[in-house]
């Protein structure tokens, strides 16, 4: 198994087709992907991240089976999403999250017990698995109160919990974070890594950056429907040029100025945004040798300049990956 | 580890089991079903019962279709819509269960519902004015009563699928409401609207199933003029009609909104 990816697309495609207007007679033509190529290998946790509207719940439907792609071959555990469906979802699992996809009149434990029955957990084990899952999310105090009572973390909690039940091989995970507090965000990525020491693979999407740098070994970064990167986070880091990220501030630089920076040995790219009053640089940088000093009597012109040097976090990579594609 | 197989048989009576739980949690729906309904019986009741007693067993008869209908016909495809609303119908396909399962469970449901409600209807009726609803033959007529609900539950299944298929679907039953009740007859005999609506009459299978009622409740009833066997004929071939259409639309119902890709839109 661990030879072949358990989620294996090529040249995924999608396009959404609305009707607009009084009449339905305006055609909407949404392209949400426009050609993915992913591979997920066997026990891993796979992030895939992306501004608003990139395609990223689009992607997760069709490998979950809950959306047929336009074009493109979408495997999951060796079976066709689009043919094999039925043999595939026993297997694996959906959390789609949110405030909505639950039964509100009834208790969490009904909902559960609900889809354990559609899910064809063995009924010998189902309460006993029921039990566990609430106890995994912690949610067995809440357990027999109806679900309209839920606040907006305790129903995400509850979400997970439904998608773990029938203990599926792959784990979708679409925001499973989102509304949560911290505590709870943190309690929800243990248990994700806790999956995954079972053997579960597990897919993710999220927008925080910090979630996807601890959790993830491998991460994907879609814009606009493409795949713009696909790596581990080191990997990403060498592709947008650097470990080091070096942050210079003052009241303006000239055009000689970030050029000759540029022209630096390791530095790969350079940045200037506004900030306040003040112009702030990031640098990426590749090697050890460039050192701030050399930085700092370059730029000794600069009365209250400031430098500060960081690890380049995920989210460093992720605005220059998104930057880059937008421009 | 094998996967998890599911059941047809768990899998119905798990949203049997839904559906009753969801009407526990908040009963009160029934009685918008119930009231019109009891409303339409007494007053048919008041303004026929100089008309002798069976006129008023046609009307009552009426009243209580119309409270079957409600439960039995909108019940199943109203419960797709309400999937829908809530995001429950994504979760609820992910599931290895066939979603045709899940509405059967649902139409069972219903037409027990729908049974239920006609019969307080006959029971209010028959209640307030102190006197049981003439009947000839009680078995028989029972017996064609469910027969009538099944027929109802046809329908209903066709409904089911067109929520399922598309989310445009309240809209076309909110129209069609009233047709069905003046159509299938359970206002008024059929025989007394003009004559280009009798085909839409004749494609509904309760219209056939309810003339078939009256005859067996009704002395010296006449609705159509072809008599109780043709109307059992037509009332078995247009439910087979419409069971045949149903299952044809579920076969390709799931693939379709896999397709579209709207099933979380309201
Ligand atoms: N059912 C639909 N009909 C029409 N267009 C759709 C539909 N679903 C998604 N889209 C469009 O497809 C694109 C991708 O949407 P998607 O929800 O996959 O983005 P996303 O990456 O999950 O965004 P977010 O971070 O906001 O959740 C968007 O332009 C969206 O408007
Ligand atoms: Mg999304």
């Amino acid at each position: 198994m661990s030879a072949h990816p358990v989620i294996h697309t090529r040249d995924v495609r999608r396009v959404f087709e609305s009707r607009k207007g009084f009449f339905f007679n305006e055609l909407v033509r949404t392209e949400a992907l426009k050609g993915v190529d992913l591979d997920v290998d066997a026990g891993e946790i796979f992030g895939l991240l992306g501004p608003n509207g990139a395609g990223k719940t689009t992607f997760t439907k069709i490998v979950s089976t809950l959306l047929l792609p336009t074009s493109g071959t979408v495997e999951v555990l060796g079976f066709d999403v689009t043919k094999e469906a039925h043999k595939l979802r026993p297997r694996i699992g959906l959390v789609l999250g949110g405030e909505r996809g639950l039964y509100n009149r009834i208790s969490a434990r009904e909902n559960l017990r609900y889809f354990a029955d559609l899910f064809g957990v063995p009924m010998e084990r189902r309460d006993k698995r029921i039990e566990e899952v609430l106890e995994r999310v912690d949610l067995v105090e809440a357990a027999d109160r109806r679900v309209e009572e839920f606040s907006r973390g305790m129903k995400q909690k509850l979400h997970l919990a439904r998608g773990i039940l029938h203990g599926p091989e792959v784990l979708f995970l679409d925001e499973p974070t989102i509304g949560l507090d911290p505590k709870s965000a943190r309690e929800t990525r243990k248990l994700i890594r806790s999956l995954v020491a079972d053997g579960v693979t597990i897919f993710l999407t999220t927008h925080y950056m910090f979630e996807a740098e601890e959790l993830c070994q491998r991460i994907a970064v879609l814009s606009r429907g493409r795949v713009v990167a696909q790596d581990s986070v080191a990997g990403l880091r060498k592709l947008v040029g650097g470990d080091r990220t070096i942050e210079v501030e003052a009241y303006g630089f000239d055009d000689g100025e970030i050029q000759r920076l540029r022209a630096l040995p390791g530095v790969s790219r350079v940045v200037s945004e506004e900030y306040g009053p003040r112009l702030r640089l990031t640098m990426r940088v590749r090697t050890n040798e460039l050192e701030l000093a050399t930085i700092r009597t370059m730029l000794a012109n600069h009365p209250e300049l400031a430098l500060r040097e960081r690890r380049t976090s995920l989210e460093d990579i992720y605005l220059d990956l998104v930057e880059e594609e937008a421009s | 580890m094998a996967p998890n197989a599911y059941s047809r048989g768990r899998s119905l009576v798990a949203v049997l089991r839904l559906s009753v739980l969801t009407f526990l949690a908040d009963p009160q729906w029934l009685i918008p079903s119930l009231i019109a309904p009891v409303v339409f019986g007494l007053v048919a009741y008041e303004l026929f019962s100089g008309a002798g007693p069976f006129f008023v067993l046609y009307a009552i008869l009426g009243a209580g279709m119309m409270s079957m209908w409600g439960q039995t016909l909108y019940g199943s495809g109203w419960a797709t819509g309400a999937d829908r609303h809530l995001g429950t119908l994504e979760p609820t396909l992910s599931s290895p269960t066939p979603y045709l399962y899940v509405v059967g469970g649902r139409v069972i449901w219903n037409t027990v519902a729908g049974l239920f409600g006609g019969a307080i209807v006959f029971a209010v009726v028959a209640v307030t004015y102190g006197r049981p609803i003439p009947l000839s033959d009680p078995l028989d007529f029972v017996l064609m009563f469910l027969f009538v609900i099944v027929t109802l539950a046809s329908v209903g299944v066709v409904f089911a699928a067109a929520y399922v298929y598309t989310r445009y679907a309240g809209f076309i039953q909110n129209v069609g409401e009233f047709a069905f009740y003046v159509g299938t007859g359970c206002m008024f005999p059929v025989v007394l609207l003009p004559f280009w609506t009798n085909p839409i009459s004749l494609v509904l299978p309760p219209t056939w199933a309810l003339d078939a009622l009256r005859y067996l409740a009704i002395p010296g009833y006449q609705g159509f003029s072809w008599g109780f066997w043709w109307d059992i004929i037509g009332a078995v071939g247009t439910t087979l009609v419409y069971l045949v259409i149903a299952g044809t639309v579920f076969k390709s119902v799931e693939r379709h909104v896999l397709e579209v890709g709207d099933l979380n839109d309201w």
